[in-house]
C-alpha cells in the first residue's frame, strides 16, 4: 500500500517534471522571440496562447490519443499508455500557460532593462541575456505554475496513460479511480497528498528562485 | 554570482535525470497484454487477482488494464490499442464481432444487475419482475411520483437499462423525471440517492458504496432481464495491426480455465460477505449464450 502510494507520488512528480522541462524548453524561447522581435503577429499569437490556456484537458487528451493510437499517424512510435505520452500531452497542455505568463514577465523587463542596455551600447544578444537573467525568478514562477497545472490535471493522464497500475497511474488518475470505486476517504487522502506535494515543490522552487 | 551558476547547474542535472528516468520507464514495454475493460469490473479488484495468478505461470508477462466504459473499451480495440477486451455489453460486442475486430471469445462470468430506489418505493416495484417494474416506474414518473436516473454513458449498464425500457415498451427519453447523467456508477448512485430516484446498478459498486446511500434500497435483484454477462475477447490481429494475440489468448484461456473460474467464483466473499460473480464454468447448458444472444439482438 505505502510502496504503491510512494510509487504513484514519485511517478506523478517525474511525469509532470518532464512535461514542465519540455514545455519550458520550447515555451520560453518562443516567448523570447515574441518579445524581442516586433511583429504584427505578436499580439495575435499571444491571444491564441491566452485562449489555449482554457483548453479542456480531455480535449488535448483525445486529440493526442487519436495521434498516438496504433492506427493514428504517430502510432508506430508505440508510446500510447506510457509515461512519456502523458508527459508529452501535459507539456502541450501547459505550453500556452507558460508562454502567456512569461510573456508578461519579459514584456515588463523589456521596458525596464532592454531599452537601457541597448542605449548604453549593448548588442541585442547581450541585452537579451541581461533581460532573461534579470527576470529568471519571475520566469521560474511561470514555469512553476505550469508544473502545478500539469500535476493537477486529469484528462490527459487518463486518456493517454490509461491509468495502468504500476506504469501510468498518477495521483489524479488514482483519485478518479478511488472515486469511481466509492472509496471517498482514500480519494480525499490522495487529494491531500497531491496538494501537500505540490506545496512542497512550490516552496522549494521559491527558495531556489531567491538564489538566482 | 558563483551561487547562481551552482543553482543553474543543479537544475540542469535534475532535469536531465528526470528525462532519463522517464524514458527508461517506457523501455519496460515488451511482453505486455493490453486489456481494455469495463470500469465496474476492474474496480472490484477481480482482474488484478486474476492477473496475479496468471503471472505465477508467466512471470515475464505484464498485464495492463485500461479501465474505461464498455463502449470505449471496444472502440479502443478497433484502433489497435488493446489486445484483449472485457465487456458486459452484448449488443455492442455483437457489432464488433460482426466487423471481425474481435476474434475468439467466451463468457467467463455473470451476475445480476439490481434496481435500487428510494426506500419509500413510490412506484411500488419491490420484488417485481424487472420489466414490469420499468413500466411501473414509467407510470409513476408520468404521475410525478417517481424519478429515474440514467448513466447515459454507453456503458454496459446503460445499454441494459435501455434494453429494459424497450422490453417494457415505453420510452422515457426527454421526460422531465428521467435524468440522463453521463456519469459513472458511483456518481449515478449518488445522484439517485440525493434525488430519491430509481436507478439500475451493478451489485459490486452498490455493495461497496451502500453505506453512503442511506436513502436507497435494493428493490429488485432477480429476473432474467437483469442477467449481466461478462465476456472476454481477443482482438483479431488479422484485422487490427499490432495485436499481441498469442499472449492475449493465453490469458483468455487462463480466465476460462478451471483455475481461473475458481478464482472468479470465490471472489468478494472476504470483502462483501458474498461472492460478486458467478463463474460461467463453460456454460454447459448454453443458457448464458442464449441470454447473450437475446440481449445482443435488442441492441
Amino acid at each position: 500500500m505505502w510502496q504503491e502510494l510512494t510509487d504513484i507520488v514519485v511517478r506523478s512528480l517525474l511525469i509532470s517534471g518532464m512535461a514542465t522541462v519540455l514545455a519550458t524548453s520550447w515555451g520560453i524561447p518562443i516567448t523570447m522571440i515574441l518579445t524581442v522581435k516586433e511583429s504584427k503577429f505578436r499580439r495575435a499569437l499571444l491571444d491564441v496562447a491566452n485562449t489555449l490556456v482554457a483548453i479542456p484537458t480531455v480535449l488535448i487528451g483525445l486529440l493526442l490519443y487519436l495521434l498516438f493510437s496504433r492506427s493514428g499517424p504517430l502510432g508506430f512510435f508505440g508510446i500510447l499508455y506510457t509515461p512519456t505520452s502523458i508527459a508529452l500531452g501535459e507539456a502541450i497542455l501547459i505550453t500556452p500557460l507558460i508562454i502567456s505568463l512569461s510573456a508578461s514577465v519579459l514584456r515588463e523587463t523589456k521596458t525596464d532593462i532592454w531599452e537601457m542596455a541597448i542605449s548604453i551600447g549593448a548588442t541585442e544578444r547581450q541585452a537579451l541575456v541581461v533581460m532573461v537573467t534579470e527576470s529568471l525568478p519571475k520566469l521560474l514562477t511561470a514555469v512553476l505554475l505550469g508544473f502545478n497545472r500539469a500535476i493537477g490535471e486529469l484528462g490527459v493522464a487518463l486518456i493517454l496513460g490509461g491509468n495502468i497500475k504500476g506504469l501510468t497511474r498518477v495521483m489524479t488518475t488514482a483519485i478518479a479511480l478511488e472515486v469511481s470505486k466509492g472509496e471517498f476517504e482514500l480519494a480525499l487522502t490522495l487529494g491531500g497528498i497531491l496538494l501537500f506535494v505540490t506545496f512542497l515543490v512550490t516552496v522549494i522552487v521559491r527558495k531556489v528562485g531567491r538564489d538566482l | 554570482m558563483k551561487n547562481r551558476w551552482i543553482t543553474i547547474a543543479l537544475i540542469v542535472i535534475l532535469t536531465v535525470s528526470v528525462l532519463f528516468i522517464s524514458i527508461y520507464q517506457t523501455r519496460q514495454y515488451e511482453n505486455v497484454i493490453r486489456v481494455t475493460t469495463a470500469t465496474s469490473l476492474y474496480a472490484t479488484g477481480l482482474l488484478d487477482k486474476l492477473a496475479e495468478e496468471f503471472k505465477r505461470r508467466y512471470p515475464e508477462v505484464s498485464i495492463h488494464f485500461i479501465a474505461v466504459g464498455s463502449g470505449e473499451a471496444l472502440r479502443r480495440a478497433v484502433r489497435g490499442d488493446a489486445d484483449m477486451v472485457l465487456s458486459h455489453a452484448p449488443n455492442l460486442e455483437r457489432q464488433y464481432l460482426n466487423d471481425g475486430v474481435l476474434k475468439s471469445g467466451g463468457i467467463f462470468a455473470y451476475n445480476y444487475l439490481i434496481i435500487v430506489g428510494p426506500s419509500e418505493d413510490p412506484a411500488n416495484i419491490a420484488g417485481m419482475d424487472p420489466v414490469r417494474a420499468m413500466t411501473a416506474i414509467y407510470v409513476a414518473g408520468e404521475e410525478g411520483k417517481a424519478k429515474f436516473v440514467s448513466r447515459a454513458d454507453k456503458s454496459g449498464t446503460h445499454a441494459r437499462e435501455l434494453m429494459l425500457w424497450s422490453l417494457a415498451g415505453v420510452n422515457p427519453l426527454n421526460k422531465q423525471w428521467y435524468l440522463e447523467l453521463g456519469a459513472d456508477m458511483v456518481q449515478t448512485l449518488m445522484v439517485a440517492n440525493e434525488k430519491g430516484a430509481y436507478t439500475l446498478s451493478d451489485v459490486s459498486t452498490y455493495l461497496k458504496f451502500s453505506k453512503r446511500l442511506g436513502g436507497l434500497k435494493t428493490l429488485i435483484e432477480k429476473g432474467d432481464a437483469l442477467l449481466n454477462v461478462y465476456s472476454v475477447y481477443v482482438v483479431n490481429s488479422a484485422k487490427v495491426p499490432g495485436v499481441n494475440e498469442k499472449l492475449a489468448e493465453a490469458f483468455m484461456k487462463f480466465i476460462l480455465s478451471e483455475e481461473g473460474q475458481k478464482i472468479i467464483e470465490g471472489y468478494g466473499i472476504v470483502e462483501f460477505g458474498r461472492p460478486l460473480f458467478n463463474a460461467a464454468n463453460g456454460d454447459p447448458k448454453g443458457e448464458l449464450k442464449n441470454a447473450w444472444e437475446d440481449i445482443a439482438k435488442l441492441g
